[in-house]
Formats: C-alpha cells, structure tokens, sequence
C-alpha cells in the first residue's frame, strides 16, 4: 500500500547497530540519538527495547541507495511523512508565490510598455 | 461463575479490542502509492517553475532597470547561487556585444 518514499527502512550507512535509529532518524526528522536513548530507557524500565529493536532490525529492509535526489527533497519527504495535508498546503503556497510573481512581471509588461518607451527613446 | 466471565472476556473481548482498532487503523487517512506519486509531481514542478520565474525575472530586471521583483523571501541562497550564473552569462553577453 505504502509508496517507497513513504516505508520505514533501516539506514545502513550511519547506523550504530543495524540502523534502526538512524532509519527512524531518516523517517521522522528527530535525531537517532533520542531514539537511541529511547531504547535504551525502554530496555532498562520495561525490557522491551531489545526485542522491539529486533523485531524492527528484521522486518525493516535496509534503504535503497539513491532514493533522494539531494537534501532537500529528503527533508521534503520527511515533511510529507509527519503530515501530508501541511505539505500539500505548502506546496500550495509556493505555486501562489510563483503566481504572483508571474502576475507582476506582467504588470509591468502591461503597465510600462517598455518596448513603445525604448521606441520613443530612438527617436529623440 | 468468574471463570465464566474471564474466558468470555479472553476469547470475545479480547479479539473484538483487537479488530476494532484494527479496522479503525485501516481506515485512518494515510498516504497512497497514487498520492505519493502525486505529491512527488508537485514538489517538481513547482521546484522547476521556482527557477524558471526566477530566470524571467532576472532577464526583465536585466533589461528594464526599474523593474524590481518583489519578493516574501528575499535574498535566498539557493535563489541566488543560480542566480548569480545568470547574472555572469548576462554581463558575459553585454560584454560581446559592445
């Protein structure tokens, strides 16, 4: 069901262990050493830490190499991932700025006609 | 009579908790294979169109000086590094042509 931008993998290339926390870290935007310290804290009160870092280390297949293009895309994926109606809305946002930037150019276009001034100009 | 009750609750109870949140979960709005691809289109485009009104608002700016575009953000770096290109192919050009 879930696209391969939005599946939780498992970050080999700066893991400690089996890079479930930096997966994590990869996959929500907060930094593997909370996590870490999270499994740890679990590991401690409850015990579970261990095996549900396990279960998540087999589960979890590791990250294909070249699924982002650049830094910014990956931020924009994780964005997508904490909530996809925000980012939809930014995305809106950034067609309307595109928009009325459009808008003044061609205002100015409209408003000054540059080309008939230059014309005028030639002719004194 | 306690039996009773806790083997009800074990074998009904229990998996009537379990399914319910289970179909609840199932139809939790989530993101898929269609809106990812969707949402992949978009940050694109509106990335390619970024560039391209900036590009067109440069060669305006070049060629009528009091054409000044405004803009929310101003002065960004990932604005101004291909920006800055353009600002050296522009002079580049006005250099051959004289």
């Amino acid at each position: 069901m879930n696209g391969e931008r939005t599946t939780f993998y498992r970050d080999k290339q700066s893991a400690k262990l089996m890079g479930v926390c930096s997966g994590l870290e990869d996959y929500t935007g907060i930094n593997a050493i909370w996590w870490r310290l999270a499994f740890v804290i679990l590991t401690i009160t409850s015990g579970i830490g261990i095996p549900i870092y396990f279960v998540l280390g087999f589960l979890a297949s590791k990250k294909p190499a070249h699924l982002y293009v650049d830094r910014d895309e990956e931020k924009y994926w994780q964005r997508v991932r904490q909530s996809p109606k925000r980012t939809a809305r930014e995305i809106r946002a950034r067609f309307r700025d595109i928009d009325r930037r459009l808008a003044e150019v061609e205002h100015h276009y409209v408003s000054s006609n540059p080309r008939l001034s230059a014309e005028i100009e030639r002719l004194r | 009579m306690e039996e009773a009750i806790v083997i009800l609750m074990l074998f009904i109870g229990l998996p009537w908790l379990i399914l319910h949140y289970m179909t609840k979960w199932k139809t939790a709005a989530t993101i898929t294979t269609d809106d990812e691809v969707l949402l992949e289109e978009l940050y694109n485009l509106a990335k390619r169109l970024d560039e391209r009104m900036d590009t067109v608002e440069r060669l305006v700016a070049a060629d009528n000086p009091e054409f000044k575009p405004a803009r929310i953000v101003a002065d960004r770096d990932i604005d101004n590094q291909p920006l800055r290109e353009l600002d050296r192919l522009l002079a580049e050009k006005k250099g051959t042509l004289r």
